[in-house]
């Protein structure tokens, strides 16, 4: 088992350097534009003395031709300066060992100029964390009962009702929900805030600003989860030692919470373990929409600013944490249920 | 025993039944042949497939999803056909933002009127043509529903937000960071005049006028102006700090021949800052100086950020309808009397509103703190839900703040508003294009007058056909406006008048756009089922695409197994671990915004589902007896692959792949959500990103193509569960 969970994360490590690296070879090679920056010329410069320094960049005090793209001259700070790209490979290089040896992520370019990355990252995290962890508390134990009710009263007009909401909700995409929901419930009634109120607002229109997000977020996954209890307690519902239960005398809820449910959560919790570690990634269009400063919208920022130190660790982030949950639902199952071996041999 | 004899007691039978008769003729052979033959069913042959469909059409729901999603194929394919209008690029502004219509006039519903609340009237001058209506640009008169009286106007309100209407209320001056504009001075209305006052009056007159002038910068604080409004959901905008506020009086010593600033209040923070006292400063300046020893003073009320101060919401700066006046140009500097230092220095606003304590408008206040922050970096304004806010680019905004405003509620008809009788000039071009049609006589004449200027002797038009020419009168030379002759003397003359600006853009009739036009004067149901057309396309396409590629990819994994699939499945791995938006931003930013670069970015990860169902169903039937028997008869691999195991997998395979339609349309939408949709066709997605900023004032366009891709994604989802099910029986109600 032990040994079993230590190849598995290894593995996974070995899969995420793999993706991080081709990400890197991919985002490198879209290129510096140095007119999409809007900034300052000192910040700039900066800039590219911070890529100096971290060897992404060499800087020569003339133009030199057959090096590559010209990515920048500065001709007000004493010398003149011309910034030349690094070949990839070389930078890739650079990067490893910055990484691996000094935990040097660079700083960031356009979002917040000069701070670096990390510290970039790590004042959006708890803004997603927070969002995700609430709608992790309400839609769990609502998708749960949900999926309980429909399950237990299979075939009646509860179960025909809660499964065609299920199936209509899981079709509709995000986007939509989120616009009805920022328009009925924010412009039109003027309840809730139609943005994410800033950190200076008073405390209960802070409070206000998290209902649309955490329904929004909850939706997928309250009906995910309502669809998944139902089916595995349908299934465990008709099993033969459920009615070996009744026969011996167990009465119908007895039967329900010893048996039925115990055996149908097998599957369900190892999931629930997985949504835990998601709470550490961001949902891209949901913080896109509602002007959330959490690190999806971070992700999108980077893109469109071609902030690539930001981009590349809010990347790795989303990698790790996508293998991550993988790792603990698989493993997870070995702990519930004694019987399932890991990692034997088909 | 005794028990059963009485429940079967055989006397109480008919006696027919106790005692038999069977003749011999009762026996009849069924075939008197010799050997007998089998006989083929009676009952229909029937095959897996008819046998699916069969279980298929039990299943209502999926029939009816089925349904819906073949008449929306058919109207994807149909309507853009069909339809007479051009979606291809932006239209006539006329024709933007236009509500859907159905129907002539139902009170409301779908017929192209939308009843508008809270919408901010002109107050500023009862005498004006526009007074109590709103913004003529936005809202023109001819487009509300019974004109000047269809209009309902509110009490004066306060209100937080600020709009083009409102009058009095606070302006915020504050600071934040120091890269801007580091003070900002105030003076009093027109220093010059009152120096003569002083001298003569002794003060007093003056001291009035300097009272007024002092009353309009306070420092206030939030909870006074909620206890002042009753209203405690009052808030100030945050971000706004007052740095060391001082207030000088500054005036020219003329014994010591220089300036003087005495100050008034102590510098202090702006926590502290407590409202100006002008009984204060009159002490002051009796105190320290004489009646005749200054003359063109100014009062300078400065205020300085002091770094590293705190944001805080509760206390800010605010300063009351600025009276700003530059006043530079009365003052003939001497040698005597030199500008004053201070006075050159300081920025000067022309802004002159008389003693009219609410007499700025938000639009004033707003260009002021505009022109303020020019000077740094790139100003931006946006206007969202009525709230204007200026900022750049870095976490800095200003705004006005607690104003009067009145709103109106009214009806209005954005067909009637732009399309219908509207006045505006016509060139001399398209009268005679109508002229060509027959729709006018038209006779006109021109000469140069004395200056060598062209002007128009004699213009005439005649409508000849009512019911095709847009022109609503005929036309003389009065309503000519301009002329204009270039160098190879071809003049143009423009007109002034009515028309009827359907007819001028090309219609026979008034309009009807069933679900109203977007922004770019497209209309909706066209631009919307030509979207779903494209949506539908690169769903199919790329379905196709993945699912050839994972069959193969599936089916070489699993059926050869060992370390072959070994690889394949640690190289899916890899791509399957790869977050996908990165894959797919990447591609299409590498690759463009096109059409097939998002075919490509969408099939690289798209075919892992179908791969990993292949390989499970190949690994299920390899070991099978009938490949067995087949190997061993001599089938080649590619033989057992397509004839033996594949037939009998491909159900299971292509209901799975069947649902990679609707996820590859969602995948679609979301990127183009995340601004990186198609830039040269429309898709769902692209045109429900493109209309996100309507949510607010046109919720139409974002309605119905919100409507029909959930529409799509509903029934897609229901078919293809029911396909499903049907296919594989065994699987029922998973999933569901």
């Amino acid at each position: 088992m032990l040994k079993y969970s230590i190849k598995r994360v290894i593995l996974a490590l070995i899969t995420a350097f793999i993706i991080i690296s081709i990400t890197f070879f991919l985002v490198k090679s879209l290129g510096i534009k140095d007119t999409s920056l809007g900034q300052k010329q000192s910040v700039r410069h900066a800039f590219f003395l911070e890529q100096l320094r971290l060897q992404y960049v060499v800087c020569f005090d003339h133009p030199v031709s057959g090096y590559g793209e010209l990515l920048a001259e500065f001709h007000d700070y004493g010398a003149d300066e011309y910034f030349y790209q690094k070949p990839i490979l070389e930078q890739y290089g650079v990067w490893l060992s910055n990484v691996f040896t000094k935990w040097e992520w660079g700083n960031s370019l356009y979002i917040v100029p000069d701070r670096s990355a990390i510290s970039v990252i790590a004042d959006r995290l708890p803004t997603s964390m927070y969002l995700n962890i609430i709608s992790v508390v309400v839609s769990v134990p609502l998708g749960i009962g949900l999926g309980i009710l429909a399950g237990l009263k299979k075939n009646t007009w509860v179960d025909h009702l809660i499964s065609t909401l299920v199936m209509v909700f899981i079709s509709v995409p995000s986007f939509v929900v989120i616009s009805l929901l920022i328009y009925w419930l924010a412009f039109q009634s003027g309840w809730l805030p139609t943005k994410w109120p800033a950190p200076t607002e008073p405390l209960k229109e802070k409070v206000l600003g998290f209902i649309i997000p955490v329904i929004s977020l909850s939706f997928g996954s309250v009906c995910g989860y309502t669809r998944f209890v139902r089916a595995e307690l349908c299934e465990v519902m008709s099993s033969e030692y459920l009615l070996l239960a009744r026969t011996k005398g167990l009465t119908k809820n007895q039967a329900i919470t010893r048996h039925a449910l115990k055996n149908a959560f097998v599957p369900i919790l190892p999931s629930i373990l997985a949504e835990f570690i998601g709470i550490f990634g961001g949902s891209m269009i949901l913080e896109q929409l509602y002007g959330i400063n959490g690190i999806g919208s971070l992700y999108i920022t980077a893109i469109e600013q071609k902030d690539y130190n930001v981009l590349m660790l809010d990347m790795t982030i989303f990698t790790t944490v996508g293998l991550l949950a993988g790792i603990v639902l698989d493993l997870s199952y070995g702990f519930i249920d004694p019987r399932i071996r890991m990692g034997e041999k088909r | 025993m005794k028990k059963i004899d009485d429940d079967f007691n055989l006397v109480d039978l008919p006696i027919e039944a106790q005692d038999p008769e069977i003749k011999k003729e009762d026996f009849v052979l069924q075939s008197s042949d010799e050997s007998s033959h089998e006989q083929r069913f009676m009952t229909k042959p029937t095959t897996f497939f008819k046998d699916s469909m069969k279980r298929f059409a039990k299943n209502k729901s999926s029939v009816v999803a089925a349904g819906i999603l073949g008449i929306l194929v058919f109207l994807s394919i149909l309507i853009p056909i069909i339809s007479p209008y051009d979606v291809s690029t932006t239209q006539d502004s006329a024709l933007a933002n236009l509500e859907p219509k159905l129907f002539n006039d139902a009170g409301g519903f779908w017929d192209g009127t939308k009843k508008l609340d809270h919408i901010a009237v002109d107050v500023s001058d009862p005498s004006s043509e526009t007074y109590l209506l709103p913004d003529h640009d936005t809202y023109p008169l001819n487009g509300i529903k019974g004109g000047r009286e269809g209009i309902s106007v509110g009490p004066f309100e306060y209100t937080n937000v600020a709009d083009k209407y409102g009058i009095g209320g606070y302006s915020l001056i504050g600071f934040y960071g120091s890269e801007f504009v580091n003070s900002v001075s105030l003076k009093s209305s027109n220093p010059f005049e009152y120096t003569l006052d002083l001298e003569d009056k002794k003060f007093e007159l003056d001291l009035d006028e300097i009272d007024l002038t002092l009353e309009q910068f306070e420092v206030v604080d939030l909870s006074k102006i909620q206890e002042e409004h009753e209203d405690t959901s009052l808030t100030l905008p945050q971000g706004y700090i007052l740095g060391e506020t001082t207030l000088d009086f500054n005036y020219y010593d003329k014994d010591e021949k220089k300036y003087v600033a005495v100050p008034l209040v102590e510098p202090a923070v702006s926590q502290h800052v407590t409202p100006v006292n002008p009984v204060d400063i009159k002490q002051k300046i009796i105190d320290e100086t004489g009646v005749h020893k200054f003359k063109q003073f100014y009062f300078s009320i400065t205020v300085t950020p002091v770094e590293g101060s705190p944001v805080d919401a509760n206390v800010c700066g605010l300063v009351k309808n600025m009276v700003i006046h530059d006043s530079r140009q009365d003052f003939v500097p001497t040698e005597e009397e030199p500008v004053n230092p201070h006075l050159a220095e300081a920025e000067y606003f022309s802004m002159d509103l008389g003693d009219n304590l609410h007499g700025i408008s938000f639009d004033n206040a707003m260009s002021f703190i505009a022109r303020k922050l020019t000077t740094g970096y790139g100003v931006h304004t946006q206007q969202n839900r009525g709230f204007w806010s200026i900022g750049s680019a870095k976490d800095y905004s200003k705004g006005v703040y607690l104003g009067q405003v009145r709103f109106a509620s009214f009806v209005f008809d954005s067909y009637a508003a732009t399309l219908g009788e509207i006045e505006d000039t016509l060139s001399l071009s398209d009268l005679i294009n109508y002229k060509n049609n027959k729709w006018i006589t038209l006779y006109y004449d021109w000469d140069f007058n004395e200056y060598d200027e062209p002007y128009v002797t004699e213009f005439e038009v005649h409508i000849l056909n009512k019911e095709k020419c847009p022109l609503v009168r005929d036309l003389t030379v009065d309503d000519v406006v301009s002329i204009l002759v270039d160098q190879t003397g071809r003049e143009n003359i423009s007109v002034y008048t009515k028309f009827i600006k359907y007819k001028y853009l090309g219609f026979d009739e008034m309009p009807k756009f069933l679900f109203g036009t977007d922004k770019g004067g497209r209309d909706m149901l066209k631009y919307v089922f030509e979207g779903l057309r494209n949506s539908l396309a690169i769903g199919v396409i790329t379905f196709a695409i993945c699912f050839v590629f994972g069959l193969i990819w599936g089916a070489i994994s699993g059926y050869f197994g060992g370390n072959v699939d070994l690889a394949m499945e640690r190289l899916t791995d890899i791509l399957s671990g790869m977050p996908w938006v990165v894959v797919m931003t990447i591609i299409v930013l590498h690759l463009g915004r096109s059409f097939i670069s998002f075919g490509i970015a969408l099939c690289l990860t798209g075919w892992i589902g179908t791969a990993s169902t292949t390989r499970t169903q190949f690994y299920r039937f390899r070991g099978r007896e009938y490949v067995l028997a087949s190997r061993t008869l001599g089938a080649s691999d590619a033989r057992l692959i397509a004839k033996h195991i594949l037939p009998n997998a491909l159900g299971t395979i292509i209901t799975g792949a069947v649902l990679m339609i609707p996820s590859v349309i969602f995948s679609e939408a979301t990127l183009a959500y995340l601004g990186l949709g198609f830039q040269d066709h429309s898709s769902l997605g692209v045109i429900l990103s493109a209309n996100q900023d309507q949510l607010f004032n046109h919720p139409y366009q974002l309605i119905f193509p919100s409507v029909i891709i959930s529409l799509l994604m509903i029934s897609f989802n229901l078919f293809g569960n029911g396909l499903r099910d049907a296919i594989n029986p065994s699987l029922k109600g998973e999933g569901e």
